[in-house]
């Protein structure tokens, strides 16, 4: 029986850089950053808030995302955006994303069990 | 108003960088205040929901230091290594060299033994000196991430595979410090015994007479001792040349101490005055023998045992 500890550690590095491309593929559509939280959580990617806003800001600061202050509702609150630069950004993560599926299928069937 | 969120958003703030501050801030805050609109929306206590989110949130330091992307070590693993070498390198002598440079200084200006405890003090000063500001120093590269060129690793770098090693480290240490042990004990006896005489003076254990030849003869035998067991741990195993050394020195210790013994010439005659037990000839001839045949069991054992790993390790 593997340790939990070391199952939630290599889960943990798996799932690290999937959250900036979700980011970046949920920031499509401008979000805040709970709202973004919530939609990532449910859709899979359950991510720490205080992961999360950080990681936004640089995020931001690279340039993949812009942002925007909305002040219209109840509170004001940040919107942010996939940028041009973080949406030929994300099409290359994209890809590379796809490549490791594809080849780690590859490597399951031709590793006989 | 000083909530928990003030509190919260106080800590955090303190150390993320001044020109995004209040921007920071008016996002925390919503942001927290989101987290907990969304847990009392399903009933859950306002005052709990809000300790509830912080907890989440987590300690504020790390945040902050997510925030202004900050690493959080004092030396990162791109200079770890490089920082160790050069520790490792300069401890290895420099505080020993400036110990002894003040240890001659001190002695030649007539203080004698006594210029032992400066030059230790003066050793240990040094190697924490050299440990801070090296640390420093590496702490404010990692930290203003100046690029500094480090040299790539090359095959060419890797040091021979070692030699078996028929001496370990761990005994060569054990018997420098006994050695070096034994070499402070025979000025410190001198100036500090903790037998106290009439007039509360310090009655050295061994007789000073001493002092003019046989004292100074052992310590000189016991520092090529430890000349011998550093020379030893690099040549790495025991050749019957090195056995026939050993024996040489410690015949040289051993020899002198046992006639000394023997003789009745080792102990000082002013501990008779205060123990009296001493003062009797005969205690002070078994006390004599009993110093003489240990310190000859001792070394007979000790040539035995070298005797025995010499004959296998030349084998």
């Amino acid at each position: 029986m593997v340790s939990e500890d070391v199952l939630r550690t290599h889960l943990q590095e798996l799932r690290r850089g999937t959250v900036v491309v979700a980011s970046l593929v949920a920031l499509r559509r401008p979000d805040y950053g709970y709202a973004l939280l919530q939609r990532l959580t449910d859709h899979g990617f359950p991510v720490d808030a205080n992961t999360l806003y950080p990681l936004l800001r640089r995020l931001e600061d690279q340039g993949l995302l812009t942002s925007e202050w909305n002040t219209e509702e109840s509170r004001p609150r940040k919107f942010y955006r996939t940028s041009d630069e973080g949406e030929s950004m994300l099409s290359r993560l994209l890809d590379d994303l796809a490549a490791v599926q594809t080849s780690m299928t590859g490597l399951i069937q031709g590793v006989d069990r | 108003m000083n909530t928990l969120t003030d509190r919260y958003l106080a800590a955090t703030l303190r150390s993320v960088p001044a020109q995004r501050r209040d921007e920071i801030a008016t996002e925390l805050r919503a942001s927290i205040d989101d987290m907990i609109d969304d847990r009392t929306g399903s009933g859950e206590d306002p005052t709990a929901a809000e300790r509830e989110v912080l907890t989440e949130l987590g300690n504020p330091d790390v945040l902050a230091a997510r925030y202004a992307d900050r690493r959080l070590q004092l030396i990162g693993p791109t200079y770890y290594l490089l920082w160790l070498r050069l520790l490792k390198l300069l401890l290895s002598f420099i505080p020993a060299l400036v110990g002894t440079i003040v240890t001659v200084v001190e002695a030649a200006e007539g203080k004698g033994f006594g210029a032992i405890g400066p030059g230790i003090v003066t050793a240990m000063q040094v190697a924490v000196q050299i440990t801070f500001w090296l640390t420093l120093t590496f702490a404010i590269i990692e930290r203003t991430q100046t690029a500094v060129d480090l040299p790539e690793w090359t095959v060419d770098q890797l040091p021979d595979a070692p030699v078996h090693r028929g001496i370990p480290l761990a005994d060569t240490i054990a018997s420098v410090i006994m050695l070096v042990l034994t070499i402070a004990y025979l000025p410190l006896q001198h100036y500090q015994s903790w037998v106290r005489g009439t007039d509360g003076e310090n009655v050295p254990i061994l007789d000073p007479a001493l002092w003019s030849f046989w004292l100074p003869a052992l310590i000189v035998v016991l520092a090529a001792s430890v000349v011998f067991e550093i020379v030893k741990y690099r040549i790495g195993r025991w050749t019957w040349t090195l056995f026939g050394i050993k024996a040489m020195l410690n015949l040289a210790f051993t020899v002198p101490l046992m006639w000394l013994a023997l003789s009745d010439r080792l102990l000082n005659p002013a501990l008779a005055e205060r123990l009296s037990w001493v003062a009797e000839a005969d205690n002070r001839d078994a006390l004599g023998l009993a110093i003489a045949v240990g310190a000859a069991a001792v070394v007979a054992w000790d040539l035995i045992d070298t005797a025995r790993k010499t004959r296998q390790q030349t084998a």
